[in-house]
């Protein structure tokens, strides 16, 4: 079987995924560089295609953004609909990606709606909210004094904003900062206590459309909150990570470290905790692999999915769950076992 | 550990009472500590007025002698009083209580701040069997001296401690109290007190049974740990700390040119900026004493940070 991945020619996931293909005796490969989907370049397809991020690649970024430094929050809005046109180009191929459920997984707006019409656990939304004024009065209406305000198309928690609000005092964390060319992603997350800055932040984030959830208490370990990233695979739950930190957001990039697994599993309700996982992943019934972040309640009572990822399985040198189809195997190795039993085929080693 | 349940409390296991708890087949009610807790989110304070009826209900509260209040809704527009309130208005149902955490909301439900006391000397003149109290949350608060002949631990967990309730303690009758541990705070948050507030503690005149101190979380560490290191009240100390605060090697120099501190089994010095030179020389200098030099932030760096603020 000849495997074809649009992503990135030489980054980490189409390195990882082709030693996966190499390992299970497939031939390696073909790349399909998503600035050529993007650029309206011609595309070479051979079998089935493996839909990867388009990330690190500059050319492809700014395709998708505009031109302007990486790290500056804002222009969601273009990106998805660029990024939606690369998916229509790709849309005619046979994938195990589905072009539809990757436009619906990077709209979270979209992406909750569909996760709370099948009874998947997920904190309350407040529904749309055009900028700062308006982000008020609905917290003021719906009684939620702490939220996340989410750009609906953004990525590892740029431009998120954990807000809580009562009593006229205010405080956002976040790790938007600002220079004089306007906001950008930093490496660290910071506390604003200033409404101005904060309805600055909040207005500049509108236009590109923003989903704002209540904030669901998370639980913690050892002193530090924590989250799951599981990684579905073709309905099973495979990998798992432990993500810890002081901060309310637990990315890594932004000071979060992995948690001891083995400790989360031993205080958690661990089966019903990847059921909840396998039921989001099955609100994307086409897509062989899904990230699910999975958030579990203080007291390690409740869960809530804070987000399915199209692109959620950069997980380096991670082996599969104990007792999964996926044991001792990456996520790579699991998905391409998944690709060989739905196309039906052996793989011929050599 | 303002982000994490207590798993025990006044040396019993805690069990969390919620809207949810199953009402059959519930602990002794001696055998546990329970926290009365809201699981879920509610802006209103009715839920947890229920509960607290619930809990009269369904528990023998005559044989409860450790409580906790977590989670009872709105923390900003319902000041502490309120539930309070309940409690000591029903306080011939808990003629046995000896231990009762207050406010125990965990950084995720509520920033340690955010929680609105009031005066909470209510809490002592009604139950005057109680040996163990923690209060968490400072904002509000409000306390006069106290005379509490059976209280043997004490903690306020605060971002910023008002002055007035560090005078109250130093000003009140504690014969019986063994552990007394206070968060100060910073300003910015509510934290007023002054290192000459701490002075009637530091004399330990009214606190003969003293033997663990934890002066902490503090913007002027340094200036607390110079006044600990003369303080008459040391010598007769097992345990100190000067913990989660900004301590540099200033006050660790003071700490140690101070008096003798080997007689301690326990000195926490965790979150703080001394440098690895004075981190080596402060524990080499104690040996037989457990240090704790965990957490050791950047030196260097202009801004100190108490390890919980906001």
């Amino acid at each position: 079987m000849r495997l074809t991945v649009v992503g990135t020619p030489g980054d980490r996931r189409v390195t990882l995924f082709a030693a996966a293909c190499a390992r299970a005796g497939l031939a390696a490969p073909l790349v399909v560089p998503w600035r050529d989907v993007l650029g309206g370049r011609p595309l070479t397809v051979e079998g089935m295609l493996r839909i990867d991020s388009p990330g690190e690649d500059a050319e492809a970024n700014a395709l998708l953004r505009g031109p302007g430094d990486a790290a500056r929050i804002g222009g969601g809005a273009r990106w998805y609909r660029t990024f939606l046109d690369g998916l229509d180009r790709l849309r005619p191929y046979p994938s195990f990606a589905d072009v539809g459920d990757i436009a619906v997984m990077f709209d979270k707006r979209a992406s909750h709606a569909r996760l709370a019409a099948a009874g998947v656990p997920v904190p309350p939304a407040l529904g749309p909210v055009g900028g700062y004024a308006e982000l008020r009065e609905r917290m003021a209406e719906t009684g939620f004094h702490r939220v996340f305000v989410k750009p609906a198309h953004g990525s590892s928690a740029s431009g998120v904003i954990a807000l809580q609000a009562a009593g006229g005092r205010i405080r956002a964390q976040t790790s938007a900062a600002r220079d004089a060319e306007g906001w950008y992603n930093s490496l660290k997350v910071r506390a604003y206590t200033d409404e101005h800055e904060i309805a600055l932040l909040v207005d500049a984030l509108a236009p590109d459309g923003l989903h704002v959830e209540r904030w669901f208490p998370k639980a913690a370990l050892a002193g530090r909150v924590f989250d799951l990233r599981v990684v579905v695979v073709a309905g099973e739950p495979t990998h798992a990570v432990a993500r810890t930190s002081r901060a309310p957001m637990t990315n890594l990039h932004l000071g979060g470290q992995r948690g001891d697994l083995a400790a989360v599993r031993a205080a958690i309700a661990w089966d019903a905790a990847m059921d909840v996982c396998a039921r989001a992943a099955a609100c994307f019934p086409n897509s062989t692999m899904v990230g699910v972040d999975l958030l579990v309640g203080v007291g390690m009572r409740g869960f809530a999915v804070a987000e399915v990822n199209a692109f959620g399985d950069l997980l380096p040198n991670l082996t599969g769950l104990p007792g999964t189809s996926a044991e001792g195997r990456d996520v790579y190795d699991a998905q391409v076992a998944a690709y060989l039993r739905t196309s039906g085929e052996v793989a011929v080693q050599g | 550990m303002i982000n994490q349940f207590a798993e025990s409390f006044a040396g019993l296991p805690v069990f969390d009472f919620t809207e949810e708890t199953e009402l059959t087949g519930l602990p002794e009610p001696e055998s546990v500590a329970w926290r009365l807790r809201i699981a879920d989110y509610v802006e209103e304070f009715e839920p947890f007025q229920k509960l607290f009826a619930s809990f009269l209900e369904h528990v023998d509260t005559a044989r409860v002698g450790a409580l906790l209040f977590g989670n009872w809704g709105p923390t900003y527009d319902v000041a502490s009083n309120k539930p309070l309130g309940l409690l000591t208005d029903a306080a011939e149902r808990f003629p046995n209580l000896r231990a009762f955490f207050f406010a125990e909301f965990l950084q995720e439900e509520a920033e340690i701040s955010w929680i609105m006391h009031d005066d909470i000397t209510p809490l002592f003149t009604t139950f005057g069997g109680l040996e163990e109290v923690v209060v968490r949350g400072g904002s509000g608060l409000s306390l006069e001296p106290l005379k509490a002949p059976s209280l043997k631990s004490l903690r306020f967990e605060s971002g910023g401690l008002p002055g007035g309730v560090v005078r109250a303690v130093g000003a009140s009758d504690f014969p019986a109290l063994e552990s007394l541990e206070l968060w100060l705070g910073v300003e910015d948050y509510g934290g007023t007190s002054s290192v000459e507030d701490l002075a009637p503690i530091l004399s330990g005149e009214r606190l003969p049974a003293l033997r663990e101190l934890g002066l902490q979380n503090s913007a002027f560490q340094d200036r607390i740990a110079a006044a600990v290191a003369g303080a008459p009240i040391v010598a007769r100390l097992e345990a100190l700390s000067l913990s989660m605060g900004s301590l540099t090697d200033e006050g660790a120099e003071a700490l140690l040119s101070g008096q003798p501190l080997g007689h301690l089994a326990r000195l926490d010095l965790h979150h703080h900026y001394m440098s690895d030179a004075m981190m080596e020389r402060i524990v080499k200098a104690l040996p037989g004493v457990a240090v704790n030099v965990d957490d050791q932030n950047d030196p260097e760096d202009d801004w100190r940070y108490v390890e919980v603020a906001e």
